[in-house]
C-alpha cells in the first residue's frame, strides 16, 4: 500500500492557511540568514588562502642555478605596508621568466605598480610616497602589476627593476639587517618565482577567519534549530491531534521531517543564491590587507552544496526533536504540562569543565589536536551552563520584577530557558573574543617608537655620516626632526639592537612619510622604517584576530538579530489567542509588547553584556600588566557594534509589533 | 431589577451583509445574573461583545450605569474593560508561564496596584473559588475546571461591575460545568456584580436568574427564573 505520509503532509501544508504559511516563511527566512552567513564566513576563509598563496612569490626562493637576484622590502605610507620586490638580471644567464601579474621581467629603472598603488602615487606629493621608487623615464610611467602577482585590488605593490649591483639589491641590506626584518625582508638569487612562503600580511587570515568559522558555527547552528522550532506549538497540536486520532509515530515524524527539510531546503538555497548574488558586493569589504576578487570569495560547488545540506539537516532534526514528546506523550505536550526545568548539575558539570581546562592548559604541553578538543569542552560548558543561568536570572527578575510587562518577561525566562539562551548564545560566546581582542594592544602599540624613522647604516662611521646626510635631506623637505645615531647594543631603540640613526620627526603622519622617502637614499640599502614596521609582526596576528572577533560579533548580531526577530514573530503566532484574550480583557498591547522585547534585553544584556565587559576587563588587565595600553580605535568599533546590534536586535523583536497587533486587533469578527 | 448596571438600547450590527443584531434591548442590575443562549450565529457572542465595549454597534447605545460607552475611545474603552468588567472565556486565557496567583493578579498589577498587595489580593479568591494549595501551580498543571476558576477569580479580581464569560464551560464535562457555573454565579452575585454569560448548554444557563434566547440577531424568548 502506498505511503499515506507525502500526500496527508502535503494536504496539511496547503491547508495550514496563513498562519501556517507565515511559519513556513519565517522558518525558511531563518535557514536563509543561516545559509548566508556560513557561506559568508567559508568564503573569507577559503579566499584568505587563495590570497595568501598568491603573495608566496614575492619571498623569494634560493636556486642553485640562479638567474636573477630578487630581494623583498616592506616600506610603510600612511601607516599601510607597501611590499616593494625588487629584481636584477643577473649578466650572462638565462632570461629569468616574468613573475606573476608582470609580461615581462623588469628592466633596470622599470617600476610596475598596483592599480591602488598609482592611486595613492596619483594622491600624494612624490616627496611622500614617488621619491623611493626609481623615477620612470621621461615621457614613460609606471607598468601595472596585473590581479596574478596581487592578493587584494587594495594592495600596495611595487616591482623595481635594479642593477644586480644596486645597495637595494645587496645581502646587507635585505636580510638580518634588523631584529624587525623578519618576514618582512628577503633576498635570494632565484630562477622563477616559484616560492611558498605566504606574506606576513596574509599568513595568518585564514587561521583568523578559522576562528570566526567556529566561533559562528553555534550561532546558526542556533538559528536553524529556532527555524526548526518555529511554529512548534501549531504544529504540536495539530500533530498532537493526529497522533490521538491514530496516526503511528514513524508517520508524524515522517510528516514533520518532510514539511521541515522541504522548508528548510528552499530557505537554505535562497541564503546561498544570495551569497552568490552578494558576492561582488562582500568583495569591497575589507579583511587585512583590503578588499577581494570576487572569485577569491567563491566556495567551491562542494562547500555551496555541504553548506545547504547541513542547514536543511539541522532545521529537520530540530523540527523532529521537538516531536519526541509528542510522539512518546500526546496528552502531555497537547496540554503543555511540563515546565522546562533546569538542574543545578549544569552548574557542578560547568565548573567541573573550567577546573579541567584550567589544570589541561597549565602545563604547555599541548597539541593542536588537544587544543580544539579544549576549545569545542569550553563551548560545550557555555552551553550547558547558559540555560541555567538564564532560568535563576529569570527566577531573580521574577522576584524583583514590580511592574507586569518585567515579571511576564521573567516568568517566561524560566519558563523556557533553553529557549531564550539559544537567542543569545551566540553574542555570549562571540562577545568574550570580541571584548578581549578588540581592545588588546599587546605588543602592536610600540608607541615609545611613534614619529620616528630609523635608518640602518653599515658600521659606526657610516651611521655619523648618515646623520649629517639626513639633517640636509630632510630640512630639504621641510621637515623637522631630531637625529640621534644610536649605539649598536640599544635593543630598546627602533633600530632594535642595529647600527644606524633615528629620526625624530615631529609634524604628523604626512611629514613622517616625507621623512621616509627623503631618507630612502641613506644607509647600508635597507629602506628606512617606522613603527609600523617594528610592530607588524604582532600586529599581523592581533590585528586579523581583532578583525575577525569584531567581524564575528557583527554576524553574531545579524544572526542573533535574526533568530530574536523570527522567535518573537512564532510567538507571536503561537501565543495569538492568549494575547488577543488578554487584550479583549483590557490588557494594553503595550504590556504584553515590552514583556516579549524584556524577555529577550534581558538574558542579552545580562550575559552578552556580561561577556563583552568580562573580555574587556580582562584585556584591561592583560595588557595593563604588560604595560601596553588599550586600542582606543577598537574600543570604539566595538562599542559601535554592540550599540548597533542592540539595536537591530531591539527592532527585529519590535518588527513584529505589527503582528501582535494584527492578530489581537478584532478578536469578535464572527456574526455569533 | 434594581436601576440596570448595564444597559444595551437598540442594539445593531452588521458584518458585511449578514445582521448580528437586529435592535436589541437588554439590561442587567447589580447582584443579576443573564445567560443568553441561542443556535451558532444567531448573534449571542456579538451581543456580548457589543455590551463589554469589545465592538462597536453599529447603532444603538450602551450605557455603563448610565453613562454611554459606545463612543469612548479605544483607549478608554480598554481602561473601562481592565478596570470595571471581568472576562471568563471557554479556554486558553491564562498566561502558561504564570503561576495562577500571579494570573489572578496580573489585572490589579496592571493597575498600579504593587506587586506584593495585589498578589495578597489574589489569594484571597482562591478559598472561595476551591482553588486552596493551587496559588502556585501553572496553567499546565492545573485541570480544566481548576483553570476556569483561577480565571474566574482573576475576573472579579478588579471588583468588576460586569462579569462576561463567553462559554465558560464550554470545555468542562457536566459535572465540572455544573461546579464552575455555581461557583461563578453565585460568587459574581456575593461581590454585588452583574453577571452576562453566553452558552449553550441550558443546565448551565438555568443557574442564573435570567436567559434571554437570541435568533437571527433578535431576542426570541426571555425566561425570568425566580431566585431560591
Amino acid at each position: 500500500m502506498r505511503s499515506p505520509v507525502l500526500p496527508l503532509t502535503w494536504h496539511l501544508t496547503r491547508a495550514s492557511g496563513r498562519r501556517g504559511v507565515q511559519s513556513h516563511l519565517l522558518a525558511a527566512g531563518a535557514a536563509a540568514v543561516g545559509a548566508f552567513v556560513m557561506l559568508v564566513m567559508i568564503a573569507a576563509t577559503v579566499g584568505a588562502g587563495v590570497r595568501a598563496d598568491r603573495t608566496a612569490w614575492r619571498t623569494p626562493e634560493p636556486a642553485r642555478n640562479g638567474t636573477a637576484v630578487q630581494a623583498l622590502a616592506t616600506t610603510y605610507v600612511r601607516g599601510e605596508p607597501l611590499t616593494v620586490v625588487s629584481l636584477a638580471q643577473l649578466p650572462d644567464r638565462a632570461a629569468t621568466p616574468a613573475p606573476p601579474g608582470l609580461g615581462t621581467f623588469p628592466k633596470k629603472g622599470e617600476v610596475y605598480v598596483s592599480p591602488a598603488l598609482a592611486e595613492l602615487l596619483h594622491k600624494l606629493p612624490a616627496g611622500q610616497l614617488a621619491g623611493r621608487f626609481p623615477k620612470p623615464a621621461p615621457h614613460a610611467s609606471y607598468g601595472t602589476i596585473g590581479e596574478a602577482g596581487l592578493a587584494s585590488p587594495d594592495e600596495l605593490v611595487a616591482v623595481v627593476g635594479r642593477a644586480a649591483s644596486d645597495p637595494a639589491m645587496s645581502e646587507t641590506a635585505a636580510t638580518g639587517a634588523s631584529y624587525f626584518d623578519q618576514d618582512q625582508a628577503a633576498r635570494a638569487v632565484v630562477a622563477g618565482f616559484s616560492g611558498t612562503k605566504q606574506s606576513l600580511f596574509t599568513y595568518g587570515d585564514q587561521a583568523a577567519a578559522l576562528l570566526g568559522v567556529v566561533l559562528l558555527a553555534m550561532p546558526v547552528v542556533v538559528l536553524s534549530s529556532a527555524a526548526g522550532r518555529l511554529g512548534a506549538a501549531r504544529r504540536e497540536q495539530r500533530l498532537a491531534a493526529l497522533r490521538l486520532a491514530g496516526a503511528t509515530p514513524r508517520q508524524i515524524l515522517g510528516m514533520t521531517a518532510l514539511e521541515a527539510a522541504a522548508v528548510g531546503a528552499t530557505g537554505a538555497l535562497t541564503g546561498a543564491l544570495a551569497y552568490v548574488a552578494a558576492l561582488p558586493a562582500l568583495a569591497e569589504v575589507p579583511y587585512g590587507i583590503g578588499g577581494w576578487y570576487p572569485g577569491q570569495l567563491w566556495v567551491g560547488a562542494e562547500w555551496f552544496a555541504g553548506v545547504v545540506l547541513a542547514v536543511t539537516a539541522l532545521i529537520t532534526v530540530s523540527a523532529v526533536s521537538t516531536l519526541r514528546q509528542v510522539v512518546s506523550s500526546p496528552l502531555g505536550v497537547a496540554q503543555q504540562a511540563n515546565p522546562r526545568r533546569t538542574r543545578m548539575i549544569r552548574l557542578v558539570l560547568f565548573l567541573a569543565a573550567l577546573a579541567y581546562i584550567w589544570r589541561s592548559t597549565g602545563g604547555g604541553q599541548l597539541k593542536g589536536r588537544d587544543y580544539v578538543v579544549l576549545l569545542l569542552m569550553f563551548y560545550g560548558a557555555f552551553w550547558l551552563v547558559g540555560p541555567w543561568v538564564v532560568d535563576r536570572l529569570g527566577r531573580i527578575a521574577a522576584r524583583c520584577a514590580r511592574r507586569p510587562a518585567t515579571l511576564l518577561a521573567a516568568r517566561r525566562l524560566s519558563d523556557d530557558p533553553r529557549g531564550a539562551w539559544r537567542t543569545v548564545s551566540g553574542l555570549v560566546l562571540a562577545g568574550f573574543a570580541a571584548g578581549f581582542f578588540s581592545v588588546s594592544m599587546l605588543g602592536t602599540d610600540g608607541s615609545q617608537y611613534r614619529d620616528q624613522v630609523a635608518v640602518i647604516t653599515a658600521n659606526a662611521a657610516d651611521a655619523r655620516h648618515a646623520a649629517a646626510e639626513a639633517r640636509t635631506l630632510l630640512d630639504r623637505a621641510n621637515v623637522n626632526a631630531e637625529i640621534s645615531v644610536v649605539p649598536e647594543d640599544d635593543y630598546d631603540s627602533l633600530l632594535g639592537g642595529s647600527r644606524g640613526i633615528v629620526a625624530q620627526i615631529s609634524g604628523g603622519q604626512a611629514r613622517l612619510d616625507t621623512a621616509v622617502t627623503a631618507l630612502a637614499s641613506v644607509g647600508s640599502g635597507h629602506p628606512p622604517y617606522t613603527q609600523d614596521y617594528a610592530t607588524a609582526g604582532d600586529r599581523s596576528i592581533v590585528d586579523r584576530i581583532a578583525d575577525v572577533s569584531t567581524a564575528t560579533l557583527a554576524l553574531s548580531f545579524v544572526v542573533a538579530t535574526a533568530s530574536a526577530g523570527l522567535t518573537a514573530a512564532a510567538n507571536v503566532l503561537d501565543r495569538r489567542r492568549v494575547y488577543g484574550l488578554l487584550r479583549l480583557a483590557g490588557t494594553p498591547l503595550r504590556v504584553l509588547d515590552r514583556a516579549r522585547v524584556r524577555e529577550t534585553v534581558l538574558p542579552l544584556v545580562v550575559l552578552a553584556g556580561g561577556t563583552v565587559a568580562t573580555g574587556v576587563y580582562g584585556s584591561y588587565k592583560f595588557n595593563h600588566a604588560f604595560g601596553a595600553s588599550l586600542n582606543v580605535s577598537g574600543a570604539l568599533e566595538l562599542a559601535v557594534c554592540v550599540l548597533v546590534g542592540a539595536l537591530a536586535m531591539f527592532a527585529a523583536i519590535s518588527g513584529s509589533r505589527p503582528l501582535l497587533r494584527k492578530v489581537t486587533a478584532d478578536p469578535a469578527q464572527a456574526p455569533d | 431589577m434594581t436601576n440596570p448596571v448595564l444597559a444595551g438600547l437598540g442594539l445593531v450590527k452588521k458584518y458585511g451583509s449578514t445582521v448580528a443584531l437586529d435592535g436589541v434591548d437588554v439590561s442587567v442590575g447589580a447582584r443579576d445574573s443573564l445567560a443568553i443562549m441561542g443556535p451558532s450565529g444567531s448573534g449571542k457572542s456579538t451581543l456580548l461583545h457589543s455590551l463589554a465595549g469589545i465592538v462597536r454597534p453599529d447603532s444603538g447605545t450602551v450605557l455603563l450605569r448610565g453613562e454611554a460607552i459606545d463612543k469612548l475611545s479605544e483607549e478608554r474603552l480598554s481602561a473601562l474593560r481592565r478596570k470595571r468588567f471581568g472576562f471568563v472565556f471557554q479556554f486558553g486565557q491564562l498566561l502558561p508561564e504564570l503561576p495562577a496567583e500571579e494570573n489572578v493578579a496580573l489585572p490589579l498589577m496592571l493597575e498600579g496596584v504593587p506587586r506584593r498587595q495585589a498578589v495578597e489580593r489574589a489569594r484571597r479568591w482562591f478559598a472561595p473559588l476551591d482553588l486552596d494549595g493551587l496559588e502556585h501551580r501553572r496553567p499546565g498543571q492545573l485541570s480544566g475546571g481548576q483553570a476556569q476558576r483561577v480565571a474566574i477569580a482573576r475576573a472579579l479580581a478588579v471588583e468588576p461591575d460586569v462579569v462576561f464569560a463567553d462559554e465558560p464551560t464550554g470545555a468542562l464535562d457536566q459535572t465540572t460545568s455544573t461546579e464552575v457555573v455555581r461557583l461563578l454565579t453565585s460568587v459574581t452575585r456575593e461581590q454585588g456584580a452583574a453577571l452576562v454569560m453566553v452558552t449553550h448548554d441550558a443546565d448551565v444557563a438555568a443557574h442564573c436568574d435570567r436567559v434571554l434566547q437570541v435568533r437571527d440577531g433578535r431576542i426570541s424568548n426571555y425566561t425570568q427564573f425566580t431566585v431560591a
